[in-house]
């Protein structure tokens, strides 16, 4: 049985460069769903990525910059890029050559839909 | 950050652990509540409760998984309304220990969890050897626990071969 998330990772994994993506639950950075090519650590990155995020918009609203949309993040390989709704974050690791643009539009309007 | 130590080997896995986790709380304890390290506590007596209680826990659970499952039950997690606890026990050549940690919303059960594994690593690389380990029940146990206790707040020194004239073990 799939998941009511398995459309949009299916969406996602799809696009050049992408490595894997997740949804995972931002308070306990554990993985509700994911497509993952072989060899990356789901169980890390949604730790540590929703680990990021949280932080990420605690600061904005500390700021007073109101909610985070979408976190990204240059490594030297590659990109790991998060964008959450209602407690949930869809995390998308990709290599540097993945069409940045085009997976940042696609999963702000998939974040749209998690809940 | 308060950590203090029973046994030396234990300092390095434990100390990553809790800088890694940003876990408020941490024991490392054998199945039999005697302690090895923590962080975070500052009353002897609290680390008593909490090993005694842990290692109660994890017996529990270890027969109950037997019971229901065929096998121990690993981890065990709970969610309180402020704070989480996380027992699961670490496989180590010394014998099998129990780690229990305390988080708020500082850390996650994912960061946990993924931390927890590595400190399993690192405690399986210090851990000493089986046969330098000794039985994990002594006939003097209830010393032993007691002598952990006290090199843990600062009341005896760590290695009873070198006695720490400050702290002479009664």
């Amino acid at each position: 049985m799939s998941s009511p998330f398995a459309e949009q990772l299916d969406t996602l994994i799809r696009q050049r460069g992408v490595l894997g993506c997740l949804v995972v639950g931002e308070r306990d950075g554990i993985i509700v769903d994911a497509n993952l090519q072989v060899g990356v650590d789901g169980r890390a990155v949604a730790a540590l990525a929703a680990s990021l995020y949280r932080r990420a918009r605690l600061s904005a609203r500390a700021a007073g910059l109101g909610g985070v949309r979408f976190l990204q993040l240059e490594a030297e390989h590659g990109h790991i890029w998060a964008a959450g709704r209602d407690e949930l974050v869809l995390v998308t690791i990709a290599e540097s050559r993945a069409p940045a643009g085009r997976i940042r539009a696609t999963m702000l309007q998939l974040a749209e839909a998690l809940t | 950050m308060t950590l203090a130590i029973a046994e030396a080997w234990v300092e390095k896995p434990l100390r990553r652990f809790v800088d890694d986790a940003r876990v408020l709380f941490a024991l490392v304890l054998h199945p039999n509540g005697q302690v090895l390290g923590q962080h975070g506590f500052t009353r002897a007596v609290d680390v008593m409760g909490a090993c005694a209680l842990a290692a109660a826990i994890h017996a529990s659970a270890d027969h109950l998984g037997r019971e229901v499952e065929g096998k121990p039950f690993s981890e065990m997690y709970h969610a309180g309304k402020e704070r989480q606890i996380f027992i699961a026990p670490a496989a180590t050549p010394a014998g099998p220990l129990i780690v229990l940690a305390v988080f708020d919303g500082d850390s996650s059960l994912g960061l946990v969890r993924l931390y927890f594994e590595e400190l399993c690593t690192g405690l399986r690389a210090a851990a000493p050897a089986p046969q330098s380990a000794g039985p994990v029940i002594q006939e003097n146990f209830e010393h032993e626990l007691n002598r952990n206790l006290a090199i843990l707040f600062g009341r005896a020194p760590a290695d009873p071969a070198r006695p720490d004239p400050r702290h002479p073990i009664a």
